[in-house]
Parts: structure tokens; sequence; C-alpha cells
């Protein structure tokens, strides 16, 4: 079984020996010229005048180019063809290209790019949630709504309404290696393109209607990313077009990386986000109604904003039945970096606001927050009910117990129509509870608290709840290329990218198990444009899911054609032949997979597949709300303990226990890896990682001396990761599940025990804000403390 | 980065001379010039490495009982090299990351006066006296605001002279991000009275909490300095903290600074 084995990365070595290639790391041509955008300095406004003399005179430039040069379309949006390359004259954000310089070096570029006079009418800009709102500057023509029932009635007679407001700040993806690309122009017109990208086939079809050609003529290769964490699905179209287009002008290779204070400066980040919340609830914390109000800064153009709202509206229930609910969403255009795909999608945000209410409600009525969550989830699975359709055909049990069945029927159904058909949290939560000591440790930091002044500790329980598919119904699809050598070797491509998430080891090891294959046998090779065509983003967590089974069944195709030619041969059946440990058993013969796939040559049996997949069983009106678009829920739960500095408010994570469900785990040291990762990194974004944009709009915080992300010394030192060892009830690529995204929301236990701390100082309500940096969390210990 | 001479003499006699020139600078560490060179907010027409200058290296003791660090001598070897003054060592050993601390100076920090920096806090604390080409400055004189010190152009500070205190400690409130000090209290203890200096909160720069010094002087104790606080007004506000958390902090620094100290 090389499926399910803890096999280390594919290119682990090669990370740590500095030999895995990044676009950057290809050696280039001679007369490779390399370029820079000049960006706009002002968030909002129209540019009157430009002098670029001054940068065509620099040094090594050896052209400048404006919008107007551009040969066809000037356009790098991924949806909604409202992102122009360079600018046309109006600006709309601190940082926007206004025009790209081409030089012979890329210190020469950034130089010259220095060198543009350029001056503005400046506008008063759009930056937050309250000026959006007063100007109605929005996408879309107002705000979605998704629910279910009378919201107002429900919290008209509700016992207890609890309400407030939580921001949420953005994230910088701030992968180690920064945007990147690289076009080498090609006889007749081709483009060939290395691009740090998520997304190799949105790169080719911006790169081809930038150059005015068809596809086919545009390649594009991703070998790997040093991390995308979503940032780089559409915001590397931008270098790409860019070195195109430049290489189209000039007939010469070019390439173009941003400085990290460019990357900064000119990506979009993790969408910010305010929600407010109105929560009726009884005396024991139990959820009648919410009503939620989501306003997400989308910054200056669509980008996938219109995708992460929707994902955030539909993860606002998280583990939670709420019997009334009503979800308002609004798209608010901002003069920021266009805010895009970030690890989550949209979903972490929503899913902070359920918790925040669930806090908040459990303060109120003085009890254990976790009892409260529990209290609330959505109905366990039945025991052994794999994935059954709905109203499935057993013979009808009798009225009570019908009557029970129907309630519990009733607490699956989620606010946009989806029955919750696996949920396991139930079982995780009582599991993790138990190992991890929750309620004598609670019991401990009550004693610690009631003794202590000036730090006090808190402890927080959460669950995660995580859909799985994109969410636009046709993405769920892709594509797998193999073929088997008349050596015994097999080479393997598939759609999906790696970005340092192990896709690649994975996909390699399902590959590895069909033909009962050692690993070094399969060889993984660079995604192409060429070789699988018109695939989706490696996002949405759907990486292994959807590439693992294309590869499959691409395997399982040449596997057949191979079992079939020796079946005949030895006068046995398809289905008696054997592939293990590098052999091909056909009956008493047996022969080496090299002897066997030289064979099939000789004997003119095709060696080459592709393989195809789409998810099934998924449909989604986005407009109406309803429908079923996830495949399956991703579940994870973790208790964190914190301790907090009371006079200086800072603080740090003492311990997480974490119980994940990767279903069973194609590989569980990668998966191991996600878990571990998601959660730190998600703890950074509601801690330290704080954005500021100044008063006209300049982000502030664009390298690591003023952004701080989690190093390793700011992981918990007492750090548990087990997952619960259940296969996936969904058909998925040997039962495991999704766990790119799922963890990251891990770390909300880590705002959540905060939270708890801060409580622990008085008797008001904490209401800690995101990141809740140390000045923050002082602040709200003087909130609660006020409150007596 | 604009072009400039380089040179390296051997001697302080020769630094002085190479720095004649108007444009010319001296180069520490370059922890903080070359950065500084980089954004073209310097244009020295000339860098005068003091890398080469040995006489300005170095730890030593005076016969007051002084601890006297030349000018050019690193983070890291203070650290390594004062064991009779552990709030000074301990200070120097938490400066930035190893590659500033075996690079960046004494000299370079106390020149540059950046407002968050940390060696302004143990000189002025310590009542040190910053010794130059030409002359001895009290720290009391030495420091006049942000980035701004009582040096001459083309004046090298050659040495530093602590007096050691009874009791000392030096408290940092990190910026996470920089690591540099959001806000840093050096409390020192002396047989006629005790000093304490702040770093990182005013926008004059290092200052001395003479109000707490008073308490303290009489009652080295937190307690003494329990009830004080800077006000909020000219202390720093920016993108990492409001001139109401720095003032907040100086006191709970304080505080700890002097239970630390014992
Ligand atoms: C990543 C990073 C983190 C840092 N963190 C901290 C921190 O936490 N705390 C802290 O205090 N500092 C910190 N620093 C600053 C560091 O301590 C610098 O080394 C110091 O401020 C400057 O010393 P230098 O020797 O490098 O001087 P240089 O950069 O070479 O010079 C700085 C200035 O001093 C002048 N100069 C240099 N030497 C002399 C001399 N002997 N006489 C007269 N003038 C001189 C130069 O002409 C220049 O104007 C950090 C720096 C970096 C890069």
């Amino acid at each position: 079984m090389t499926v399910a084995k803890p096999l280390p990365h594919d290119a682990a070595a090669r990370h740590v020996d500095g030999s895995a290639r990044y676009v950057d790391d290809i050696p280039v041509p001679a007369g490779t010229l390399h370029l820079c955008f000049g960006c706009a300095r002002i968030s909002r406004g129209r540019v009157t005048a430009v002098d670029l003399g001054p940068v065509r005179a620099a040094e090594g430039v050896i052209a400048v180019l404006t919008a107007d040069d551009l040969p066809f379309d000037n356009d790098v949006a991924p949806v909604a063809h409202d992102e122009p390359l360079l600018s046309d004259g109006t600006v709309h954000y601190a940082g926007q290209p206004l025009f790209l310089v081409v030089a012979e070096s890329h210190l020469q570029a950034r130089r010259a790019a220095r060198r543009a006079e350029i001056s503005y009418e400046e506008e008063t800009p759009i930056l937050t949630v309250e000026q959006a709102l007063a100007a109605d500057s929005r996408f879309e023509e107002g705000p979605r709504v998704y629910g279910r029932g009378d919201v107002e009635a429900a919290l008209a007679t509700a016992p207890l309404v609890t309400e407030g407001e939580i921001e949420i700040g953005g994230q910088e993806h701030f992968y180690l290696e920064g945007q990147a690309a690289l076009a080498l122009p090609q006889e007749g017109g081709d483009m060939i393109v290395h691009a740090s990208s998520q997304h190799p086939t949105e790169i080719q079809h911006k790169v081809a209607d930038a150059l005015g050609l068809p596809m086919h003529a545009v390649r594009v290769e991703v070998r790997r990313m040093g991390g995308g964490f979503g940032g780089k699905e559409s915001q590397g179209n931008a270098l790409a077009v860019a070195c195109a287009v430049a290489a189209r002008a000039t007939g010469r290779p070019c390439k173009m990386r941003y400085d990290r204070d460019d990357d900064f400066t000119i990506t979009g980040k993790r969408h910010p986000f305010v929600i407010r919340y109105r929560a009726g609830h009884d005396a024991e914390g139990r959820l009648l109604a919410v009503d939620f109000r989501q306003f997400a800064v989308c910054g200056w153009s669509q980008d996938l904003s219109l995708a992460v709202a929707d994902r955030a509206m539909l993860h606002a229930d998280n583990a939670y039945w709420i019997p009334t609910v009503r979800i308002e969403s609004h798209r608010l255009k901002t003069n920021h970096q266009s805010h895009t795909a970030f690890r989550g999608f949209g979903g972490p945000q929503g899913m902070v606001g359920i918790e925040r209410v669930l806090d908040h409600v459990a303060h109120r009525v003085g009890r254990d927050p976790a009892e409260v969550r529990r209290l609330n989830y959505y109905a366990e699975a039945e025991e052994g009910a794999l994935s059954a359709p709905l109203g499935g055909s057993a013979a009808s049990p009798p009225e009570d117990i019908s009557a029970k069945k129907k309630d519990l029927q009733e607490r699956r159904v989620t606010p946009y129509g989806q029955v919750v058909e696996d949920f396991i949290l139930g079982g995780m939560t009582e599991r993790l509870l138990e190992t991890s000591g929750y309620h004598v440790r609670r019991a401990r930091v009550a004693e610690w608290n009631a003794r202590n002044e000036v730090i006090k500790r808190g402890l927080a329980f959460t669950p995660v709840k995580f859909g799985i598919s994109f969410t636009l119904t046709h993405l769920n699809q892709a594509g797998a290329l193999v073929h088997v050598y008349q050596d015994g070797s097999v080479a393997l491509n598939h759609g999906g990218t790696e970005m340092g998430q192990g896709l690649f080891q994975k996909v390699a090891q399902v590959a590895a198990q069909v033909f009962g294959l050692p690993m070094a046998a399969v060889r993984i090779t660079a995604t192409d444009t060429a070789k699988v065509p018109n695939t989706s983003a490696t996002a949405a967590s759907s990486g292994s899911d959807l590439n693992g089974m294309a590869v499959r069944l691409a395997c399982e195709e040449i596997a057949g054609r191979m079992a079939a030619f020796l079946a005949e041969r030895h006068q046995a059946k398809p289905t008696e032949v054997r592939f293990r440990e590098s052999r091909v058993e056909v009956g008493a013969e047996s022969y080496s997979f090299a002897e066997a796939a030289k064979a099939c040559w000789m004997g003119r049996v095709s060696l080459s597949a592709t393989g195809y997949y789409r998810t099934p069983d998924i449909s989604w009106d986005r407009i109406r709300g309803e429908g079923r678009p996830f495949f399956y829920f991703a579940y994870g739960a973790v208790v964190s303990e914190v301790a907090v500095d009371t006079l200086t408010g800072e603080y740090r994570i003492l311990r997480a226990d974490i119980l994940h469900d990767a279903g069973s785990s194609l590989n569980p040291a990668i998966d191991r890896g996600q878990v571990e990762g998601g959660y730190v990194q998600g703890a950074g974004w509601l801690t330290t990682e704080e954005l500021v944009w100044d008063d006209a709009g300049r982000l502030r915080t664009h390298a690591p001396s003023t952004y701080k992300i989690p190093a390793a010394s700011d992981a918990p030192e007492v750090f548990e990761v087990n997952f619960w060892q259940a296969e996936n009830r969904a058909e998925t690529i040997h039962r495991s599940k999704a766990v790119g995204e799922p963890p990251l929301m891990l770390g909300i236990s880590v705002l959540m025990a905060l939270s708890d701390a801060v409580a622990a100082c008085g008797p008001g309500y904490p209401a800690l804000d995101a990141p809740a940096t140390p000045e923050r969390v002082l602040a709200a210990i003087r909130r609660v403390r006020g409150a007596a | 980065m604009y072009a400039f001479d380089f040179v390296r003499p051997k001697s302080l006699n020769e630094a002085v001379e190479a720095l004649q020139p108007e444009e010319a600078m001296a180069l520490g560490g370059g922890q903080t010039l070359i950065p500084t060179l980089k954004q073209r907010l310097a244009s020295p027409s000339k860098l005068v490495s003091l890398k080469g200058v040995e006489e300005i290296r170095g730890i030593c003791r005076d016969d007051q009982g002084r601890v006297c660090i030349g000018g050019g001598t690193t983070h890291a070897e203070v650290a390594a090299g004062v064991p009779e003054y552990p709030a000074l060592a301990a200070l120097a050993a938490n400066i930035g990351d190893p590659a500033v601390r075996n690079r960046g100076t004494i000299g370079g920090s106390l020149a540059n006066n950046d407002p968050s920096a940390c060696y302004p806090a143990a000189a002025l604390a310590s009542g040190a006296t910053i010794v130059t080409n030409t002359r001895e400055i009290a720290a009391d004189d030495y420091f006049e605001g942000m980035f701004m010190t009582a040096l001459e152009e083309g004046e090298i500070i050659t040495e530093v002279r602590f007096p050691v205190p009874q009791a000392a400690n030096y408290q940092k409130f990190e910026q996470p991000a920089s690591r540099f000090a959001l806000v840093g209290v050096f409390v020192a203890k002396f047989e006629d009275g005790v000093r304490v200096a702040v770093t990182g909160a005013s926008e004059e720069g290092v200052f001395r909490w003479t109000e707490a010094e008073e308490a303290l002087s009489s009652n080295f104790s937190p307690d003494a300095v329990q009830g004080l606080s800077v006000p909020a007004e000219g202390m720093i506000g920016d993108l990492h903290g409001s001139p109401e958390y720095r003032a907040h902090l100086v006191g709970v620094m304080t505080r700890r600074a002097v239970a630390a100290a014992g």
C-alpha cells in the first residue's frame, strides 16, 4: 500500500538543499529582459499628466509600455473583465500599475520605474465600510440574502437576544516565494509562460486574450510555487500577461518578479469583514434565531469577491443548526488592493462570526461555551449510514420513531437547504474534550484565575465544519494524463499545481497504488496546459479529491488494458490479473512490471491514457441560496489554551489539542503538516497579523518589519495533533478528505481562548476584534472591568 | 544607493582625517546606515569604515570601576563581554538578530539615536559618558531628540563609559514584527539614587522619567511607582501603537524592570 503511508513531501530534500526550482531559478536564455510596474501613489483619482521621459532615458531601459501600447485586451480580471493590466487613467488604489518598464536587468527596471513624473487629480477614497455604504459603492445590485424563516418574528419572541459586532482584519498571503512569471516567445507568435500560479489555465486564457491568440498558441507550465494560499489564484495574471505582452513587443524572453514591498502593495489579500449579529436564544444558550449582516471589504475590482462572500455566508452556520436564520451579505467596493482568495475563501470570516455569537451567548447565559456549542450542533450522522441519499426507501418506521426521525432530519438542514448527512462533530468533540482533559483544565484555569491577578488564562474549544467543493459547480472537474513507458516507469500529469501542500506526492501515491509500484517508479511532472487542458485552479481544498480521482481513472484505464492483454495471453480473466509489489501476476505466471509493460508495448497496447473526473451530486443556485453546493464536509475540533498578561495585553498560546478529520488520509504526514500549518496561520490571522492602511489609503504594513506572521516559535509549546480515523462517507479518492483549508479555521479557538481569558478580568463581555493585538486585548480588559 | 567612495582607515587619526570633508560619513556595522543609503535617504560622498580601527574596539574597566566599551564594539561582543553589568549584557543580547548583533556597534547605535533603539536607554539610565575623538559628553547632555545628538560633524564615538549600578534591569516591549522597542525602560539603582530612562515611547526620543526616579530613590520597589504614569501627550502614535498604549506601557515596563532588578 503506497496510499495512506506517511511519506515525506516528494521535494522535501530539494526544498532543504535549495535544488527545488522556482520560476526565478529557471536558467534564462541570453537576452532575457526584466520587468517592473510603475504604480500609482494615490488611492483614488485621475492621472492628469505623465512624463515617462526620464524612465525611458534611464540606463538599461528597452521599452516603457502604457495602456495605449497594449495590442489587444487590457484586462487581467479572473471573472468580471474589470481589471485593466495598466490603468486607463483612472486610479482605484495606491499601488495600481500605471505603466510597465522593460529593462536589461531587474534592478534597472526598478530604478527606472521610480523616475516617472506623474500628476494626479485626487478624489476622496472610499476606505471604510461606512464610507462604502454611504456611497452605495458595492458589487452586485444590493446585498445577497440567504436564510430560512421569519427572523424578526423569531427574535421578537426569543427569551433573550444577544447582539454585537466584530471587526475581522484581512491577511497578507506572505507566500515565501513572491509572484513571478517568465515568458518565452516562440516561432509564429506562440508563447510559453512559466508562472508561479495556482491557475495555469487562467494564465493561458488571459495571456491568449492579451496577445489576440487562441488558447492553443499559449502554453503555461508550473512546476511548483513557494506557497500560494489563494494569493496565486488570480493575482499572478498581471505578471504573466505583462511578460507575454513585453515578449511579443521585444521578441525577447521577459521575466518579472515582485519585490516583497511591491507584492504587498500591488496584490489583494484576505477580505477584511465587519459582521453584525443579533441572536435570539433561551436561557441555556440554545439558538432560536440569528440575524447576520456581513460586510466584506472587496477592494477596487471584483476579482473572486462574489464567491468569497458567498462562502462566508455558507459558513455562517459552521457546525450549528439555527432554526431561523437570515444572512445578509454586502460586497463593498473600496479603494484598496483587490482582495482575493485566501485559504478558506471567506469561510473563515463567516465562521468567526458564528463562533463569536456562541462565545457571546455562552457568556450571557453563564454556561461553559463548549457545552453551549454542543447544544447547538447539527444532528449527528447515523452509524454506518454511508451518505445514504435522502428519503431512502426503508420500510416506514412506527409513528413516534418517525416523528423523532423527522425532528433529527430537520436538525440536519443548513440555511441553504443542504442536508448535513455526515456530521461527526458530536463524536469528535466527545473524544477531544476527553483527550485534552478539557473539563479538568477548565476547573484548573478557573482556579488559576482566582489566584492570579496579573496573568489570566483562557481556554476555548471550537469546532470546524467546512464544505468541500467549488461553489461554482462547473469548476468541480479535473483531468489527468498518464504514460507508462516500455521500461515500466510511469510519468503522470494532472491539472493540479504543487504549492508545497504535497498534492503531487499524494497523487503519485494514488498512481503507484494502482500499478503496485514503489514511489520511485512514478515521476510527477510539472503542471502543463499542453498536457491537461481546461483545468480549475488548485483551490477550494479540492486538489487531491479531483486530481487524485482523475489520475486513478487514467491509471486504471492503462492497467485494465495491460490486464486484458496479459490475461488473453495466459487464458485468464482480466480480473484475475494482479498488480502488486512491482510485479504483474497472471495465474501462475509473474512478470516484473517492466516486463509486463514491454510485453504490452510489443503487443501494440496503448500505454497512455487520460483520466477525467467530475464531482457527482452537486448543484447550487447562488442567487436563491439553495441547493447542495458541497459534496461533503470536512471536520475538525480544537482546544486552545492561552495566557494573557493583563498589564500589557500580551499573550502566548500555551497548548493546542487538535482532532482533525482527513477521512482515510492519503498521507498522514503531509496532512499533519497541513493541520499544524493551518492552525498556526489561522491563529496568526486573528492575533498578530495586522494590516494598516493610512487615511490616504496607502498600505503601511508592506514588509516583515511591520507585518508579523507567526514563526516556528509562535506555535504552541504543547501541540497535540491527532486524526479522527474514519472513512469519508462520500466516495472520494480512497475515502480521504480534503485538508488544505479546513485546519486554518482551527485557529479561531485562539481568539476565543483570548476572549475567555479577558472575560476572567471582569463582568463585561470582551467583544474582542481581530486581529487581537496586545493593545486591543488590553482595551478589552479595560472594557470588561469597566462593566462592573 | 547613490555612488560614494569607500575608505577603511587603520587608525583613529586616519579616520578623523578621512571624515574631514563635509559629505563624508562614518560607517560602523552598517545595520542602519546601509538600509538608509539603499533608500536614498542619505547621500555621503565618502564612507569611512571604522571596522579597521582596532583602538576603538574592545571592553575594559577604568580605575573608577566603569565598564568602558570601544565605540566600534559589536552588540555580540558586549553581550558576551560585560559579566559585571548583566543588565547591559542582556540588552545587547536582545538587539535584533544574530546578524545585526555581529555587525552593529554601540557607537553606531548611540550616534544614530533611533527613538526605538535600546542603547540610548542604557546610556542615559547608567549616566554613561560618551567619549569622542575630541571630548567627553555626559549622557544627560548627549541625547537631543529623535535621531539628534550632541555630536558634531565628523566626530567619532571612541568609547562609552558605564558606571556599574548596584542593581539594574532593562525591559523591552517588542514591536512583534521588527522587535525594536515599542517601549523600553532601563532602570539603574546607584548608591546616590535611581535613574530611569525610557526609549521607544516619546516623540522627543529617549528621556528620563524623573518622577519615577524620585519615587524609586526613596523606595526601590514596584509599589513605589504603582500610581505613577506618564502623560500620553508627546508619546509616539503610529501603526504599531497609540500614544495612550505607549504611555501605559512605560508604567508597566518600569515596574517590571524594578521587580526584575530586585
Ligand atoms: C533587523 C534589525 C533589527 C534591529 N533591532 C534593534 C533593536 O532591537 N534594538 C536596537 O537598539 N537596535 C536595533 N537595530 C539597529 C542596530 O542596533 C544597529 O546596529 C545600530 O542602530 C547602528 O549601529 P551600526 O554600527 O550598524 O551603525 P551604522 O549603521 O554603520 O551607522 C549608523 C549611524 O551612526 C554613525 N556612526 C557609526 N559608528 C559611529 C561612531 N563610532 N561614531 C560616530 N558615528 C558613528 C554613522 O555615520 C551613521 O550615521 C536593528 C537593526 C536591524 C537591521
